[in-house]
């Protein structure tokens, strides 16, 4: 009797178990077919892989990418990272050194073949100087910009230019507390250190950090912003409603020169009054602070680094203000001295060739290139290689060929 | 932290491996529970009182029903505290506002303050869950789970705490009890339903919203082909928005060895409103069917008693979408709906004689027409909406060509999967192709979206 009595409680289980085991089977699996084996998915993980490793080079292929001497990145691309990693490694190959700052290295008032880079290169008499500098970066982005995206600058010259606007107030320099929408946040610190005005939510911050690192999501960027106005293939064909997204895909880079024309005056020129900056405190600085982080890793990266300071338009500052610049200026000399980089700080230019208060126009660029040619520093760590085939003041070594550099050589310098 | 983004996708990979090395151990419960309350607190962690109340409650009204005799007195506390859980959190708003405005309209200079209360993601879907529970119980439907950890697991199981599906206890608490065999197929299966749900997440339903919110948000600066063409593909887009969050959840619960039901069937193939809602969100169709339609009287009272239960039962359900009227007239649009057909998809005429394609699309365009209440901010702009579809211009619609070509052909898969011809979408190079295709899609073309599933807000 009691054996009978475990065998049924087992036999009882046991269709218990069946039960349940037969119940969970039953939930259908879905109403499509889409249901692959392991090693399908192992053939679809393969061929994804391959899409998303050689997809990017493969596109580098069919998109043909031959810059004209004095490119730069075109204003409407100056989110396109993974162009301008691209154009770092081709700069790299071809040109001495880079030239590498925000938009006063950029030229955002001028044309290309007003940049401070085009007149290096006008009075070098050979391509030597390429113009890497990104329109509106500030620091804290450019140092973002070097170390993800500029991996290939390695072994080179470098002009590395250093804009105290982005020192001239708490909110340039990302300071305050306050949300503040500022050029390039995927460049900046997602995380720490932490910037205090950058407000982007967590989700935001991680799907930045993980693009950094895959250079397929900075390609998918690339298609967007180069091919789909900058907007995502969903967004783009709201605006294009009728129009095929693949044929807007025509696989060339835009090659316009646009540059904000709003200014072609001097600031002197258009008489605005002097103004009082709340300069920040060179300590506490975050533009500082990353400004001396790409100083470095240009450095490790094997780079001659050599640093521009300004010039400022001091013309525009109070009295007091410019003493405060200028103790900061002394401030940073030391550093650089103290850490054996070349630099050059050039007086401010006469009023009339700024734009604004930091941005050159035309004559200010070639004075400052001649000024540059004429500095010591610059010759021995840039120059140093090739100055066996000019000599800067021999007019026959020195090519001014434009009109603009020519007035500039002109101008008696005030050092 | 929503399925489809990155911070998810973090979450998954740091939790998913101590799950598998702990799911034979006494901790694969408590880690499953921490993860799930971890997963919610990132939402707010507020809501972790309140989901961790009412497991506390229900779990322990069940215990007393156990031990006393007094059962339908600890079932009306349970279904009391879930209700009024849900009338605070939910409906406070509604019921001061349309308050107020009778206060107005009798002429009493009296406003209630607004209760200003936040509604807690997810709150419908785990009291439902819940309170299925205790009342399957008092039942007798189901045994009486003796871990409050399990229990709270149970209720809280994050893969379906946002969203459903509302799944019942007899299925997903068994699940529970055994420890979970988690085979390779079981991870390329849950794949194979996350990468479908996200497609339809982030390159449908979000595309689709583009289109939509810019129509809806100003209907009255639109023309008939503009708001026609954006009310179908709202259709589209709530289906593939929750369904596609229900595919992805699906797929994370499956890679951990659970399996939940199937939400969605094709419900726009449906040939009849009644075939409709037994393909749209089943898991809450079958709990109305169960809890309310059938306490109703359901069908056993004659026919006047059961179109009023479907009816009420509808409008019922139209309320638990959202405190507002326009749900409130959606779920009363469907109840007369389904009053106006049942008899007609009885007879041997309209089974017979009408065209299966011709059913499936009467039915589409009744349920679109359905969903402009569901959609419109208010009753008055769904009222714009149906009188500009009838009486305004024909103006250019300016509807991207791309989202109906992507639309059409989710619909031609669809009819081909419930056709003679599903074994084609069955051959290896076509499933194959497919993923590969969606694949690149949403590697190449979907927008990196963060937008969150239209069914958080409910």
């Amino acid at each position: 009797m009691q054996k009978k009595g475990i065998v049924d409680a087992g036999r009882s289980m046991l269709d218990a178990r069946r039960n349940r085991k037969s119940r969970i089977e039953e939930v259908p699996f879905s109403s499509n077919c889409v249901r692959l084996s392991g090693y399908e998915w192992i053939f679809v993980g393969i061929v994804a892989s391959a899409l998303f490793c050689f997809g990017p080079t493969l596109w580098e292929r069919l998109e043909k990418f031959e810059p004209a001497p004095d490119y730069r990145i075109p204003y409407e691309l100056s989110s396109d990272y993974w162009l301008y990693s691209r154009y770092c490694r081709w700069a790299t190959s071809k040109y001495e050194t880079l030239v590498i700052g925000d938009s006063v290295i950029w030229g955002h008032y001028v044309p290309q073949h007003n940049t401070l880079s085009h007149y290096l290169n006008e009075i070098a008499g050979r391509n030597q100087f390429a113009n890497l500098g990104v329109d509106g970066i500030h620091p804290v982005a450019l140092a973002g910009l070097l170390r993800y995206y500029g991996r290939d600058i390695s072994a080179k010259n470098i002009i590395l230019h250093f804009n105290p606007l982005w020192m001239s107030s708490p909110k340039h320099d990302l300071q305050i507390k306050k949300e503040h929408h500022f050029n390039h946040p995927k460049l900046v610190p997602q995380f720490i250190p932490n910037i205090p005005c950058y407000k982007a939510l967590y989700s935001k911050r991680i799907s930045t950090v993980i693009e950094r690192y895959v250079p397929f999501l900075n390609w998918a960027s690339h298609l967007n912003i180069t091919y789909f106005q900058s907007m995502d293939t969903p967004m783009w064909t709201l605006e294009h409603p009728y129009k095929n997204p693949l044929e807007a895909v025509t696989f060339q880079l835009p090659t316009s020169d646009n540059y904000d024309k709003s200014r072609r005056t001097s600031r002197s020129g258009r008489g605005t009054a002097r103004d009082t900056t709340q300069w920040v405190e060179l300590q506490i600085s975050l533009q500082w602070s990353f400004f001396q982080q790409s100083v470095e890793l240009l450095k490790a990266r094997g780079n001659n680094v050599f640093v521009l300071v300004g010039p400022f338009n001091e013309h525009m500052l109070k009295n007091e203000s410019i003493g405060t610049y200028r103790k900061m200026k002394s401030k940073i000399e030391v550093w650089l001295q103290q850490n054996n980089i070349a630099y050059y700080m050039p007086q401010t230019l006469p009023s009339e060739w700024y734009v604004d208060a930091s941005h050159p126009l035309s004559k200010g660029y070639a004075m400052l290139a001649k000024q540059l040619f004429e500095n010591e520093s610059f010759r021995s760590s840039i120059l140093a290689p090739s100055l066996k085939l000019w000599s800067v003041g021999d007019s026959s070594g020195c090519n001014l060929a434009s009109s603009d550099a020519k007035k500039a050589g002109d101008i008696s310098l005030d050092f | 932290m929503l399925f489809h983004t990155w911070p998810f996708a973090l979450f998954f990979i740091i939790i998913y491996p101590a799950y598998l090395a702990l799911k034979n151990t006494k901790l694969r419960l408590p880690w499953l529970l921490a993860a799930s309350y971890f997963f919610y607190a990132c939402f707010n962690p507020l809501y972790l009182i309140l989901i961790s109340y009412s497991t506390l409650l229900d779990y322990t009204v069940v215990m007393k029903m156990a031990k006393s005799a007094r059962r339908k007195m600890w079932l009306s506390i349970s279904i009391a505290n879930n209700l009024g859980l849900l009338g605070f959190f939910k409906y406070g708003g509604f019921v001061t506002d349309n308050l107020n405005l009778l206060l107005s309209s009798l002429g009493i200079p009296y406003v209630l303050p607004a209760p200003g209360i936040l509604l807690p993601i997810g709150i419908s879907f785990y009291i439902f869950q819940s309170m299925s529970y205790t009342i399957d119980y008092y039942r007798g439907n189901i045994e009486r789970e003796t871990s409050l950890i399990r229990y709270a697991t149970f209720v809280s199981l994050f893969p379906r705490l946002l969203a459903g599906p509302i799944e019942r206890a007899k299925n997903l608490l068994p699940q529970l009890h055994k420890t979970p065999r988690v085979s390779i197929q079981d991870i390329v299966d849950g794949l194979s339903l996350f990468v479908v749900g996200f497609f339809k997440k982030v390159a449908l339903a979000d595309y689709m919203a583009l289109y939509v919110d810019k129509v809806y948000d100003a209907p009255e600066q639109f023309q008939a082909p503009a708001l026609v063409l954006a009310t179908f593909l709202f259709s589209w887009q709530i289906y593939f928005d929750f369904s596609g969050y229900t595919d992805m959840a699906r797929g994370v619960a499956r890679m951990m060895g659970f399996r939940l039901m199937l939400n969605f069937n094709n419900p726009y193939l449906a040939t009849g409103l009644g075939d409709f809602w037994s393909r749209w969100h089943i898991s809450l169709s079958s709990w109305f069917k169960d809890y309310v339609y059938i306490p109703l009287g359901g069908n056993r009272k004659g026919k006047f008693n059961t179109y009023k239960n479907m009816f009420l039962t509808m409008v019922i359900s139209g309320l638990w979408h959202g405190a507002a009227w326009t749900f409130v007239t959606w779920g009363a649009l469907h109840g007369l709906g389904r009053f106006c057909t049942r008899e007609l998809e009885r007879t041997s005429f309209y089974k017979e004689r009408i065209p299966k394609v011709a059913k499936q699309l009467l039915v589409f365009v009744f349920v679109s027409f359905a969903w402009i209440f569901f959609r419109a901010a208010t009753i008055s702009d769904a009222w714009v909406i149906v009188t500009r579809i009838f009486s305004s211009g024909l103006a250019n619609p300016y509807c991207p060509l791309l989202a109906l070509a992507l639309t059409f052909a989710v619909w031609l898969y669809q009819f081909a999967y419930e056709s003679r011809f599903k074994w084609v979408l069955e051959l290896r190079p076509v499933r194959v192709g497919i993923v590969l295709l969606l694949v690149f899609y949403l590697a190449v073309f979907a927008p990196a979206s963060e937008k969150a599933f239209i069914y958080l807000q409910f």
